[in-house]
C-alpha cells in the first residue's frame, strides 16, 4: 500500500525507493567555534563537503563520526541535512522569544540558539523524560546558554498562556521520508499509524496557533511523506486559526510544492509549502510549512 | 530544578573575583543570568530569560547551562563549557597535554602535563590541547586526576 501511495503523490515513485544516502552531515555549532576553522579541523581526518543550501552544515564521509576530539568539545552535531531547513525558513532574530514544542533530542533547538548566537529565550519542551536527558546533553554541550527545557504535553502546552513570537512544531511522525537511511521501514509501515499520528499532530497543531502572538511565525515540519500527516494537518489548523501560509523559499536544494490534492480533499495553498524528497538531494524527506497568525 | 538563589551584581563579582584568583583573568559573568542550585552548583543562562517566566513554567527541567561547582575551599569546579569559557583568558591552573594524551583524557583516563602554567598541585585545572579547552582536571604530583563526566566521555575515539 505505501507504494502505491507513493506513485498516487510522484510521478518517480522509483527513484524515491532506490534513493541511497552515501554522506553523512553535520553542522558547525559556531558559539563554540567558526565554520572554517571547524572545517579545517575535520579536512585532515575525513573527507568533508560543503553543504550548497547551508553555510554551517557539512557533509562528511569517515567511519565514526562521533568518536573524536572535535565531537567530544561539541564543535559539531550530527545532524541530518534536511533537518537543517526547518529553523532556517523561521526568519529568526537574536532577541526572539521562541517556544519548540517537541524539541528533543534538540537538533533544531541548538542550531536556533546559536542562530540567535545565545541571545533571547528558547523554550525547549518534550513530553519525553528519557529524550529530555539527551536534549539536556545535547544543549549543554553546544554551550546553548539562552535554552529553558520544559516537560509539559505539547498538546496542551497553550494552557501556560505563554505566547511566542515564532514556534518550531517538528511534529512525531511516522518518519516514512527516513526510508533513505531505512529501506526495512517498509515492511513496517501501518497506515493505521500514519491515522495515529495524524491525529496527535492535530492537537500538537492547535496548541501551537494558541501560543502564537500577532504576526507571529509557527513553523510546521515533519520528516513523514503522508499528505494525512502534513498537508491535512496544515488545513485541519487552516480551517480553524486565524493563520494563513507563507510561501517558502529556499536556494541551492531542489524542494517540490505540497501534494494539492489527496483523497478527494484539494490544498490550494500547497504551492507554497515545501517538500523535500529523498531522491532529489540525498537527504530524508521532509516537509515544511510556514504559517503566519494573522 | 530547583534554583536555590539567583545570584545578584554583587554575588557575580564574588564569583569572577574567585575565578580570578584560581584562574588569573576576568571572565564577564555579568553578561549572562547567574544562579545557583543545590551543592552549590553554578549555572548560567542568557541574560534575556526573565526568571519570572517560571511562575507560569511549572515543569521547567533544567534552564541555561551547567558552569561549574564552588567548593568550600572557594575554589571552583568547573564544567567542559565553563572551563571554555573561563579557559580562553586564563593565566593560571592551565595544563597543556600532547594529542595522544588528550585522546587518554576524553576516554577517561588521568593523564601527563606536557606543561604548566602557573598550576598548584592538588589545585582545579584547565586542561588544554594545543588551542582546544578540552575540560578540568585536578594536578595531582605526576598526573592530572580525570574529572571528565561519564556521560562526556568517548570511550572508543579516533585517534
Amino acid at each position: 500500500m505505501f507504494r502505491e501511495r507513493i506513485e498516487q503523490m510522484i510521478p518517480d515513485a522509483d527513484a524515491f525507493f532506490a534513493a541511497e544516502q552515501e554522506w553523512k552531515s553535520i553542522r558547525a555549532n559556531t558559539l563554540k567555534i567558526s565554520r572554517e576553522e571547524l572545517l579545517e579541523r575535520l579536512q585532515a581526518k575525513y573527507e568533508i563537503k560543503e553543504m550548497p543550501w547551508y553555510e554551517n552544515g557539512f557533509f562528511i564521509i569517515g567511519e565514526d563520526i562521533a568518536k573524536n576530539m572535535e565531537y567530544y568539545l561539541g564543535y559539531y552535531h550530527i545532524q541530518e541535512a534536511a533537518s537543517m531547513l526547518p529553523p532556517l525558513v523561521m526568519e529568526i532574530e537574536r532577541k526572539d522569544f521562541v517556544i519548540d514544542l517537541c524539541a528533543a533530542p534538540g537538533s533544531k533547538t541548538t542550531q536556533l540558539a546559536m542562530m540567535m548566537e545565545n541571545s533571547g529565550v528558547i523554550i525547549a519542551n518534550d513530553i519525553s523524560i528519557s529524550r529530555i536527558r539527551a536534549l539536556t546533553h545535547n544543549i549543554q554541550k553546544a554551550g546553548a546558554a539562552n535554552c529553558i527545557i520544559t516537560n509539559y504535553d505539547a498538546r496542551y502546552f497553550d494552557k501556560t498562556g505563554l505566547k511566542a513570537d515564532k514556534i518550531l512544531l517538528d511534529a512525531p511522525c511516522t518518519a516514512s521520508g527516513k526510508i533513505i537511511k531505512n529501506k526495512k521501514m517498509i515492511e513496517k509501515w501501518k497506515y493505521w499509524r500514519v491515522k495515529k499520528m495524524a491525529r496527535l499532530q492535530k492537537a500538537l497543531i492547535k496548541a501551537a496557533c494558541n501560543c502564537l502572538t500577532k504576526d507571529g511565525i509557527l513553523v510546521y515540519s515533519t520528516c513523514s511523506v503522508e499528505p494525512e500527516e502534513n498537508e491535512e494537518v496544515i488545513d485541519y489548523a487552516l480551517q480553524r486559526f486565524d493563520i494563513e501560509v507563507e510561501k517558502i523559499e529556499l536556494k541551492e536544494i531542489k524542494t517540490r510544492h505540497g501534494i494539492k490534492e489527496w483523497n478527494g480533499k484539494k490544498f490550494e495553498w500547497a504551492t507554497k509549502a515545501i517538500r523535500i524528497w529523498p531522491q532529489d538531494n540525498n537527504t530524508e524527506g521532509f516537509f515544511i510549512c510556514r504559517l503566519r497568525k494573522c | 530544578m530547583q534554583i536555590k538563589k539567583v545570584l545578584s551584581s554583587k554575588e557575580i563579582r564574588e564569583i569572577e573575583a574567585i575565578i580570578e584568583k584560581n584562574y588569573g583573568c576576568k571572565v564577564g559573568l555579568h553578561n549572562y543570568r547567574v544562579f545557583m542550585t543545590g551543592e552549590e552548583k553554578i549555572w548560567i543562562a542568557s541574560k534575556d530569560i526573565d526568571f519570572g517566566i517560571f511562575d507560569v513554567l511549572k515543569r521547567c527541567y533544567r534552564i541555561g547551562i551547567y558552569f561549574g561547582k564552588l567548593k568550600r575551599n572557594r575554589k571552583i569546579k568547573l564544567s567542559i563549557e565553563g572551563a571554555m569559557i573561563v579557559g580562553r583568558k586564563a593565566t593560571k591552573n592551565v595544563v597543556f597535554i600532547g594529542e595522544k594524551e588528550a585522546i587518554k583524557f576524553i576516554q577517561g583516563y588521568d593523564v601527563r602535563a606536557d606543561k604548566l602554567i602557573n598550576a598548584e598541585k592538588n589545585n582545579f585545572v584547565i586542561v588544554k590541547c594545543g588551542n582546544a579547552i578540552i575540560g578540568t582536571g585536578i594536578l595531582r604530583d605526576d598526573y592530572i586526576e580525570n574529572l571528565v563526566p561519564k556521560a562526556r566521555r568517548i570511550v572508543k575515539i579516533d585517534s
